[in-house]
C-alpha cells in the first residue's frame, strides 16, 4: 500500500501539472486546438481527483493495517486506537495534513471540472489555476513531506499513538471543516483570477462563485466553532479561545471572506467596489496560504505548530509567485474593473458596506500584526516576543463593538442615500430599546464602570488618546456595550422581519407569522443574512458573558466541599481505572445550587500511554441558559485529588449563536419561492450570443 | 524607589507574563495547587523587580529564562510600541481615505449636475439579467 500510495502521488503530480501547463496552452490558443487541449486537460484534472484519492486511501488503509514501516504511521497510530480515529491520522500530522489538503483541492477541482458547462472557458481558465495550487501541493507531498515515508530497519511491533488531544469526537470533524474552509476559498480565488485574465465580461464570475464561497465560509465557520468548542471540552483552561497564532491564522481568511460575502453585493447590485472585491478574495487566500506557512513552517510559537521544518521557505515562495502573479494580471487589467457608480452618500447602504469592510479589513490588519509582530520583533530586535490575548483583546474588541454598531445601523439604510426623516423612522424603537435595556442592566447591578474613579480614568484615556495603551480594566464596561448593541441589532433585525411581514400580510390575506414564512421565501438571500446577524449577535453575548466568570481551586478529600459563586461541590467518590488505551483518575461531585441537590459531575483525567502517560482532561461540565458549570480534575497532591471549579456565564449561546449562523447561511443558500421577472433587452441578447456566452445555471 | 511603586510595578510585570505550566493563565492568576512553575517564578519576579529598576530587562529576563512565550504583551515604549500604534493608524487612515473618497465623488457628481443615468446599456442588461438568474 504504501508503494500505491507513493505512486498514486508522483502520478497525481504529473497529471495535474498536464492541466496546469496544457490548460495554459489552451487558454492562449483560441482556436479549435486550443478548445481540444482545455477539454484533455479538464480531463486529467479529473484524472488528478482519483489519483489523489488513491494515495489517500493508502494512507488510511496503512493506520488501518498498523503498517508501522510507514513513518508516519508509526508516528500518529498504534494497535489500540479506535477505529474513527484511525481515519484522523489522516490530517494528524503535517505529511498527513498536506495529503488531505492536497485531496480536498482535487475534490473541488472535480466538481468544477465535471460542472463546466455552466461556462466553459471560464470553467477552463478557472481549472488552469486550480491545478496550479495543486501542482504546489503535489509537490509538497512528493518531495517536501512525503506521507510514505519508510522507517528504517524492522517494523516496530507498537506505533506512538495519536496526540491524546486529538481523541475527541470533535477532533475527527475539526480539521476536515477547517480545511474545507482554507481548501475551498481556492475556488473563488481561482475563479477571480481567472475573469481577470480572460477580461470576463459582468459579474457572472460572481454569481457562478456566490454558493461557492459561502458553502466554504460556512465550513470555515464550522471548523472554527468546532476548533474552539474541542479547546473548551477537552483543554480544560476554562476558555475556548486563546488567540493562539494557529486560531488567527483560520480566523484572518474568515474576516476576509465575510468582508467579500459583504461587498459583492456591491459589486451585484450597482456595479461598484470591483476592484476591491478581486484583491479580497486574493487577500482571503494568500491568508489562508500565509496561515499554512505560519503554523507548518514553525515561524511562530504555537501549541498546534508543528516543529521548524524546511516547509516555510516553499510556502514563502509560492506565495510570492501568487502575489506577483495577481499584480501583473491586476496591473494588465484593471481598466476592466472600474466602478459603473460612485457613491452618493456617507449615509446610505453603499457606504455602510464600505465601512463593514473597512471595520472587517482593520479586524484583520489588527490580528495580522499581532500574530507577525514576533517575526518582525525578531528581525529587528533580535528576539522574538510572544504576543498573546492581553493584546488581541484590547485591539479587537473595540473593533468588533464598532462592527455589531454597522450590523444594527447597516440594514436599515437605504440604497443611494437616506434621507433624516427615514433615519428617525428605522431607528426610534431599537435605540429606545438599547437605551432602556441598557439602563436596565445598571439597575440590575451590572455597571459598566465599578465607580466613578475608574469611569474618569476613562474618560481621561480617551481623551489624551491613550486609549489603546494605558488603560484601566475595561472588561466590564465592554460586557454592557455588547448587551446594549446587541438589543439594537436584535431588534433591528425583527423590525425588519414584522415591517416585511406587515406590508405582505396585507397582499396574501394571511397571519403575520405566515406572511414572514412568505416574505423569507421570496428573498432567501436578504432574510437568510439577518439570521446570520442575528446569529452573530447570540455568539457575542455568549463572549461577553466571560467579563463575569469566577473560580476556584481546590485540594480535596472524600466529603470535603468547594464553594464557588452560588454551586457547593461535595466530593463522594474518588476512582481509578486501567484500560488498555489509557489510565484515568475520576472523583464523583455531587452539586447543590443555592443548597439545594442540583447535578452530579464526574471530571476525570486520563494518562495515554502510547504517549508516555499524556495527559488528557475530561471536563464535567453542566450547561445552562444562564451558565455552564465547568470542573476538571487538575492532577493530585499526596494522593488528593485537585479541583478546579469555574462557573462561565452565557458561553452556550456562543454555541447555539454558532447553530443559528449555520442556519442562516443554509436558508440563504436555498433559492427563492418566487422568482422576479426582470425583461431582458434585446441589445444584451445580441451581444451574449456574438460572445458565446450561456446563461447562468446551465449545467447546474 | 518606595515599596507602593515596587509592589505596583510586581503587579504590573505579573499581568504581562504568563505561567508556563501550560495552564494558559497569566502568571498572578495562576492558583494551581501544586503547580511547578508558578511559584518558583513569581519569587523570580519578586527578585528581578527588587534587583533590576528597568521593566523591560524584567520582562526580557523572563523571556530568556523561560522563553520567549512567557511575556504576553508588547511592551509600551520603544520598538514594541509599533504593535500597539499600527492597528489604530492603519484604521484611521483608512477611514480618512475613505472619507476622502466620499467627499471628492460627491463634489463630481455636483459639477457634474444631475446623476449620469446612462450606464453602459449592455453592462446594465447583463446585470438585470444577472440579478435574475441569482433571485436577489
Amino acid at each position: 500500500m504504501p508503494l500505491l500510495g507513493s505512486f498514486c502521488l508522483l502520478f497525481a503530480l504529473a497529471l495535474s501539472a498536464y492541466c496546469f501547463v496544457v490548460g495554459i496552452v489552451g487558454a492562449v490558443r483560441k482556436d479549435f486546438v486550443g478548445y481540444r487541449m482545455a477539454e484533455t486537460a479538464r480531463r486529467a484534472g479529473m484524472a488528478t481527483f482519483a489519483a489523489v484519492t488513491l494515495a489517500a486511501f493508502a494512507l488510511v488503509w496503512s493506520a488501518f493495517a498498523n503498517d508501522f514501516s510507514v513513518s508516519y504511521i508509526l508516528h500518529h497510530s498504534n494497535r489500540a486506537l479506535p477505529a474513527p480515529y484511525k481515519f484522523a491520522v489522516l490530517w494528524s500530522g503535517q505529511e498527513g495534513s498536506l495529503l488531505f489538503w492536497s485531496w480536498l483541492l482535487a475534490c473541488y477541482g472535480f466538481v468544477l471540472r465535471l460542472r463546466h458547462k455552466v461556462d466553459q472557458r471560464l470553467v477552463a481558465n478557472t481549472s488552469m489555476v486550480l491545478a496550479g495550487i495543486q501542482v504546489f501541493f503535489l509537490l509538497l507531498c512528493n518531495f517536501v513531506a512525503n506521507p510514505f515515508g519508510m522507517e528504517p530497519g524492522p517494523m516496530a511491533a507498537d506505533g506512538n499513538g495519536l496526540n491524546p488531544l486529538l481523541q475527541y469526537p470533535e477532533m475527527v470533524i475539526h480539521p476536515p471543516m477547517l480545511y474545507l474552509g482554507y481548501v475551498g476559498f481556492s475556488l473563488p480565488f481561482a475563479f477571480a483570477l481567472a475573469a481577470l485574465i480572460m477580461r470576463y465580461p459582468g459579474e457572472k464570475w460572481i454569481h457562478i462563485t456566490r454558493r461557492w464561497t459561502m458553502v466554504t465560509w460556512l465550513f470555515l465557520s464550522c471548523g472554527i466553532a468546532l476548533g474552539a468548542h474541542w479547546a473548551y471540552a477537552v483543554l480544560g483552561w476554562g476558555g475556548y479561545w486563546g488567540w493562539d497564532p494557529v486560531e488567527n491564522a483560520s480566523l484572518l481568511p474568515w474576516i476576509t471572506g465575510t468582508a467579500f460575502l459583504h461587498s459583492v453585493m456591491m459589486q451585484e447590485k450597482r456595479g461598484m467596489m470591483k476592484m476591491w472585491n478581486i484583491w479580497l478574495i486574493f487577500t482571503t487566500f494568500m491568508l489562508a496560504i500565509l496561515g499554512t506557512m505560519l503554523t507548518r513552517g514553525g515561524a511562530v510559537s504555537s501549541v498546534h505548530a508543528f516543529a521548524q521544518s524546511a516547509i516555510g521557505a516553499w510556502f514563502y515562495w509560492f506565495l510570492g509567485i501568487v502575489f506577483v502573479v495577481c499584480l501583473v494580471f491586476f496591473i494588465i487589467n484593471r481598466d476592466h474593473l472600474a466602478s459603473e457608480n460612485r457613491l452618493e452618500s456617507l449615509v446610505s447602504r453603499e457606504s455602510s458596506f464600505m465601512f463593514n469592510n473597512l471595520v472587517l479589513l482593520a479586524a484583520t490588519f489588527a490580528v495580522l500584526c499581532g500574530t507577525l509582530f514576533p517575526i518582525l520583533s525578531e528581525a529587528v530586535r533580535g528576539y522574538k516576543i510572544t504576543v498573546g490575548g492581553p493584546f488581541f483583546n484590547k485591539v479587537v474588541i473595540p473593533i468588533g463593538l464598532f462592527l455589531i454598531f454597522l450590523t444594527a445601523v447597516g440594514p436599515l439604510l437605504a440604497w443611494g442615500s437616506t434621507s433624516w426623516g427615514s433615519i428617525k423612522r428605522n431607528f426610534a424603537v431599537p435605540f429606545l430599546a438599547s437605551v432602556v435595556l441598557g439602563g436596565g442592566l445598571i439597575a440590575f447591578g451590572v455597571r459598566p464602570f465599578p465607580d466613578m474613579a475608574h469611569f474618569y480614568t476613562f474618560l481621561g484615556a480617551l481623551i489624551t488618546l491613550d486609549y489603546l495603551i494605558h488603560f484601566p480594566d475595561m472588561t466590564h464596561f465592554y460586557a454592557w456595550l455588547t448587551f446594549v448593541l446587541s438589543t439594537l441589532v436584535i431588534v433591528t433585525i425583527a423590525s425588519e422581519f414584522i415591517r416585511g411581514g406587515m406590508v405582505l400580510r396585507g397582499k396574501l390575506s394571511t397571519n403575520l407569522l405566515a406572511a414572514i414564512y412568505h416574505l423569507t421565501r421570496r428573498n432567501m438571500r436578504r432574510y437568510g443574512g439577518y439570521v446570520v446577524h442575528f446569529g452573530m449577535i447570540l455568539f457575542f453575548i455568549g463572549v461577553a458573558g466571560q467579563a463575569f466568570n469566577q473560580e476556584k481551586e481546590q485540594e480535596m478529600g472524600i466529603g470535603d466541599k468547594l464553594q464557588v459563586g452560588h454551586y457547593t461541590l461535595t466530593l463522594t467518590a474518588d476512582n481509578h481505572d486501567d484500560t488498555p488505551l489509557y489510565e484515568s483518575w475520576a472523583t464523583i461531585l455531587d452539586v447543590q445550587k443555592n443548597g439545594k441537590p442540583y447535578t452530579t459531575l464526574y471530571p476525570e483525567r486520563r494518562g495515554y500511554k502510547a504517549s508516555g502517560g499524556q495527559p488528557l482532561t475530561v471536563v464535567a461540565n453542566h450547561i445552562s441558559l444562564q451558565e455552564d458549570l465547568y470542573v476538571i480534575y487538575e492532577g493530585q497532591n499526596d494522593g488528593r485529588p485537585i479541583i478546579k471549579a469555574f462557573i462561565n456565564p452565557l458561553v452556550v449561546w456562543v454555541w447555539i449563536g454558532v447553530l443559528v449562523v449555520v442556519l442562516g447561511t443554509g436558508l440563504a443558500l436555498v433559492p427563492n419561492a418566487a422568482r422576479v421577472t426582470v425583461p431582458v433587452p434585446a441589445a444584451a441578447t445580441a451581444m451574449e450570443r456574438q460572445q458565446g456566452m450561456q446563461p447562468a445555471g446551465v449545467g447546474k | 524607589m518606595g515599596a507602593d511603586t515596587q509592589a505596583a510595578r510586581f503587579e504590573k510585570l505579573g499581568g504581562k507574563i504568563m505561567c508556563t505550566c501550560s495552564c494558559a493563565q497569566m502568571l498572578l492568576k495562576c492558583n494551581h495547587v501544586g503547580c511547578p512553575n508558578s511559584a518558583q517564578m513569581i519569587q523570580q519576579l519578586h527578585a528581578q523587580v527588587n534587583s533590576q529598576p528597568d521593566d523591560e530587562k524584567v520582562l526580557q529576563w523572563f523571556r530568556e529564562q523561560w522563553g520567549v512565550t512567557a511575556v504576553v504583551e508588547p511592551a509600551t515604549h520603544g520598538f514594541e510600541l509599533i504593535a500597539w500604534l499600527l492597528p489604530p493608524v492603519v484604521a484611521a487612515l483608512c477611514l480618512g481615505l475613505l472619507i476622502f473618497i466620499v467627499l471628492t465623488w460627491r463634489k463630481r457628481a455636483i459639477a457634474a449636475g444631475p446623476p449620469d443615468t446612462h450606464l453602459d446599456p449592455h453592462m446594465e442588461a447583463l446585470r438585470a439579467r444577472a440579478r435574475q438568474e441569482t433571485e436577489i
